[in-house]
């Protein structure tokens, strides 16, 4: 068996059986990695019959251990007996299959007590057991700040009282945007790393998987089925995402055929899923779009008028630059260049986004298509001075050669 | 647990004859809301404090020494205002009163649990 892949199969349910059960995350942790570190000799010698139910009940003995050994710690007597196991502990460590306290878990983590990027991160370490080394290089911070930022949230948890359980129906409006907007973000940092070092491709591959844990737990949310659809969407095109040159290559200049189709399908069903339950909302809009972009395998067009009006209606609910700018390039393919230039002109505050690369380089490629040469090079230069990352860097470099 | 929910409010907003309708207009609701905690049992204590202006500060230098100052600890747009003490299940529970509380625009409410006796 690959031992492996079965600790990490196991983890998000059991970290999450054990932080419900325990009320404290760290414990949960340290327990998990205690009982994963012993499994390794111990399936070496004999596969076990259920790897989950395994580290589970391996996972709390050592929990109870360090919880009892902590309390005789705190009456300051060392020599004091350890207390025997209550009768509740041993019906619990019997307890056998594992209850699925997952949902409960990511609403801990992703609580809006905590700060929006922190529980990002913090949802991947003690959901998906991601590294704080991992996290630190995702999310372009240093390896401390990062620990002491997960270490602040799970102290806050513990001392603040965060409630271990999903929270009651009149609070998922709030609740539940808290966690889409925790995926996506975590989402986001996943498809800008590096651009596609396989490291990246790692990192969006639990963002994936949690994304499509989600859809299992709440199958009746359309945004949720939107987020994982937009997700599926966004990952297919990944293997298509750079040239040989190790440049980023547009939607529309990818080769086709390295779209994944299992990708693709699935995104589709979950989206066709969300749009029975009638419900839009901006993560549905979003995949859609991709989705448009995807059809493309189809038609052999991209229907840019289609996602003009896609962006139009993602306007109503997210009116801020980032739809503004993508909407203006959207514009520039279906009705020329120069309407694609007006859109970018009426983006509200126009003048603040000088420093923010995307809009420099929307303005750079629909100057360049509007045959502006001296606009378009003056715009490839200033995205280049805002630091792009490495596929990003060549793209825009070679358009400025191409330029002259 | 026990959480302290603190009220802050920019001070400049009872100043003036609307100013001082404000004030008794958020006064009355604080009582109703008071009334409302103690119903259900979760008041532990609570109270609205005079203006800034009455506030004397006792300072600890880092040597020890005390001293004695006129005015809060600290001169910031926002100040406390008053205090509610409330016995609540989790941070959720506790939150669910702390949006009930009437606080004035520019305002807010910090929740903060209690150490544990």
């Amino acid at each position: 068996m690959d031992i492996g892949r079965a600790i990490f199969d196991a983890r998000p349910r059991v970290v999450a059986a054990l932080a419900v059960r325990l009320r404290d995350l760290d414990l949960a942790e340290e327990a998990f990695a205690e009982a994963s570190a012993a499994a390794v000799p111990a399936w070496r010698a004999q596969a076990p019959r259920d790897p989950a139910a395994w580290l589970w009940r391996a996972a709390w003995r050592r929990a109870l251990d360090a919880r009892r050994r902590a309390v005789v710690r705190q009456r300051l007597a060392p020599d004091a007996p350890e207390p025997a196991p209550t009768p509740e502990d041993e019906v619990i460590a019997a307890h056998d299959p594992i209850p699925d306290e997952r949902l409960r878990l990511i609403f801990v983590c992703c609580h809006p007590a905590i700060a929006a990027d922190t529980r990002a991160a913090l949802t991947l370490k003690v959901v998906c057991g991601l590294s704080t080394e991992r996290l630190a290089r995702a999310f372009l911070m240093g390896e401390p700040a990062m620990l002491q930022r997960i270490t602040r949230a799970k102290r806050k948890i513990r001392d603040a009282g965060v409630p271990f359980e999903v929270p009651g129906r009149e609070m998922w409006p709030e609740r539940l945007e808290a966690v889409l907007a925790t995926l996506e973000l975590a989402y986001a940092q996943a498809y800008e790393d590096a651009a596609l070092a396989t490291d990246g491709a790692s990192f969006a591959q639990e963002v994936l998987r949690l994304s499509g844990l989600l859809t299992e737990l709440m199958p009746r949310e359309g945004e949720v089925l939107g987020l994982a659809a937009l997700v599926r969407f966004a990952e297919a095109r990944r293997p298509a995402r750079l040239d040989e040159t190790g440049a980023m290559l547009p939607p529309g200049e990818q080769d086709m055929a390295l779209w994944r189709a299992d990708l693709i399908g699935q995104g589709a069903r979950l989206l066709d899923t969300a749009a029975d339950l009638g419900r839009t909302g901006p993560r549905q809009l979003l995949a859609a779009i991709h989705g448009l972009h995807l059809s493309r395998r189809e038609t052999g067009v991209t229907p840019w008028a289609d996602i003009v009006s896609l962006y139009d209606a993602l306007a109503l609910f997210r009116p801020d630059a980032v739809t503004a700018v993508n909407r203006a390039v959207a514009v520039g393919e279906a009705r020329g260049a120069a309407a694609g230039l007006a859109a970018l002109d009426a983006v509200p505050d126009a003048g603040r986004l000088t420093n923010w690369l995307p809009y420099q380089a929307a303005r750079a490629g629909l100057c360049e298509r509007a045959g502006l040469t001296g606009d378009a090079a003056a715009a490839y230069h200033a995205a280049l001075a805002l630091g792009p990352a490495p596929a990003e860097r060549l793209y825009l470099q070679r358009r400025l050669a191409a330029l002259t | 647990m026990q959480y302290m929910l603190l009220v802050y409010e920019p001070e400049d907003l009872d100043h003036g004859p609307e100013g001082q309708a404000s004030l008794r207009d958020v006064g009355a609701k604080h009582m109703a809301l008071a009334q409302a905690m103690r119903e259900a049992g979760v008041m532990q204590a609570g109270a609205g404090l005079q203006p800034i202006a009455t506030a004397t500060t006792v300072r600890t230098s880092a040597s020890g020494g005390q001293t004695l100052h006129d005015g809060p600890f600290a001169e910031t747009r926002e100040h406390l205002g008053g205090f509610y003490l409330i016995e609540a299940a989790d941070l959720d529970a506790a939150l669910v009163w702390a949006r009930q509380v009437p606080i004035r625009p520019g305002g807010s409410c910090e929740v903060r649990p209690a150490l544990n006796p």
